[in-house]
């Protein structure tokens, strides 16, 4: 399993994942600039901001800000059954580009001094 | 060299302890980072993309304090997002003081007049307001990616000096940068009345919204070789002259990524203020569980390759200056004749 590094995985599902997979998702979710929704075991959903795994120690584990409560939630490898990319990628698109374009824009329509 | 003789001897006799307890790796400044939130969004800034939520939250001063405690570094610089922002920063600054510690906040200064004049912070020699200027206005404009924020900058700088604070600036350079217009701006600084300026290098942040401008090893050498090889002796740097000289190629450092500790919301960071491989629970942890043979220039890394940023390679300044009579020697030169 792989993605292309450089598009954003806003809105990517990968279905059911586990073993490397489910570490390859993982990764690429601590990765990524924005929310995720992971399906537990028991098939209950935690959305939220998942900024700290740790696959090397004896039980594997993910740590998530809870979006909705507001709480810090640990989480083991093995009662992940999936993860959606499903809150906003902050970190995409360019808005560098963007602010230059701008800047370009007024500079154009700004009249020459003097004229 | 600008740092006051106070601080300049809490720094030689915590390392000088730190190396007669043999002590290999030990923090120098610990980078504390309240919140993320900011009111600029950076052209080469990787630090403030975080879904809402996370940029509403920030820590608190015990828990702040508490990582000042566990760290146990002479200085702490406390950037962001942006710490003027902060609720709690006149009371987290007012206890670091109290705990002589040297305080460099980091800041745009969009805020700081509106602060200075409610009151929030009391001049000390502990604290410096270490204010973020990417050049002069056309220059730093167009890097936080909004016209008027030099004249704001200036205008906070102006009321913390009237007032009494200590004043810095840091600045970093991106490729395009002109050695020209740079000492240009060292001289608007001076004439300002700031007391030292630090310079350093971008870091090619995989989040920020320009992945292009970041300079690469030979061109920063080149840079600040033409930016430095002649300076004025009116330029006071607020930094290690080694690191300086490192810069314009005359070191060659390896990088020191525990030097400068970063504590958040999330923890303490894996393995330095730039890179984010992960999060530790504790400072002992952080220290004896990361893999620092995986990062620096010469590890291989490519996500090190280029950096030369000051939060690595400082730290690695400050230690040869103590490690070697060559680098007291080199050290003590530079400061007393301004030559670097």
């Amino acid at each position: 399993m792989s993605v292309d590094q450089e598009r954003s995985l806003e809105g990517w599902d990968p279905g059911l994942v586990d073993g490397p997979d489910l570490a390859y998702v993982i990764e690429r979710a601590f990765d990524y600039r924005g929310d995720v929704t992971i399906v537990r075991g028991d098939g209950a959903e935690l959305v939220g901001y998942l900024f700290n795994r740790n696959a090397d120690v004896q039980e594997p584990f993910v740590q998530v800000f809870d979006r909705d409560r507001d709480e810090l939630v640990t989480l083991p490898y093995a009662q992940i059954r999936s993860i959606r990319f499903t809150g906003r990628d902050t970190a995409a698109g360019n808005s560098y580009a963007a602010w230059l374009r701008s800047r370009e824009a007024a500079k154009v329509t700004k009249p020459a001094s003097g004229v | 060299m600008s740092v006051p003789v106070s601080q300049m001897w809490t720094v030689a006799t915590y390392v000088l302890k730190q190396k007669l307890k043999g002590r290999r790796r030990y923090p120098l400044v610990l980078m504390l980072e309240p919140l993320f939130r900011c009111n600029l969004a950076c052209a080469g800034c990787g630090k403030i993309q975080y879904p809402a939520h996370i940029l509403k939250k920030h820590l608190t001063v015990e828990k702040c304090l508490a990582a000042v405690e566990e760290c146990g570094a002479p200085m702490v610089s406390i950037p962001g997002g942006e710490p003027l922002m902060y609720p709690e920063i006149g009371p987290l600054v007012k206890e670091l003081v109290a705990r002589r510690k040297y305080v460099y906040l980091c800041t745009n200064a969009i805020l700081l007049e509106e602060k200075l004049k409610a009151g929030l912070f009391e001049p000390s020699k502990y604290l410096s307001f270490s204010v973020h200027m990417d050049g002069l206005k056309e220059e730093h404009d167009e890097a936080v990616c909004r016209d008027g924020v030099f004249d704001a900058a200036v205008k906070g700088i102006r009321e913390a000096l009237r007032r009494g604070f200590r004043v810095t600036t840091n600045t970093t350079l991106f490729d395009g940068a002109s050695a020209i217009r740079m000492q240009m701006f060292f001289d608007e600084m001076m004439e300002l009345g700031v007391e030292g300026m630090m310079l350093s290098p971008g870091y090619n942040y995989s989040k920020a919204p320009d992945q292009e401008h970041f300079l690469r090893r030979q061109k920063t050498n080149e840079l600040f070789s033409k930016m430095l090889s002649n300076p004025k002796r009116s330029w006071k740097f607020n930094q290690s002259p080694l690191f300086l000289q490192f810069l314009m190629g005359k070191h060659d450092f390896e990088c020191t990524p525990w030097g400068n500790p970063t504590y958040n919301m999330f923890g303490w960071q894996r393995p330095c203020y730039l890179l984010q491989e992960g999060y530790a629970a504790s400072f002992k942890e952080l220290m004896e569980t990361t893999r620092w043979e995986s990062y620096g220039h010469k590890s291989g890394n490519e996500k090190c390759k280029d950096c030369m940023v000051h939060c690595g390679y400082e730290p690695t300044a400050v230690d040869y200056a103590f490690a070697s009579w060559k680098g007291l020697k080199a050290t003590v030169a530079a400061t007393v004749t301004g030559k670097l």
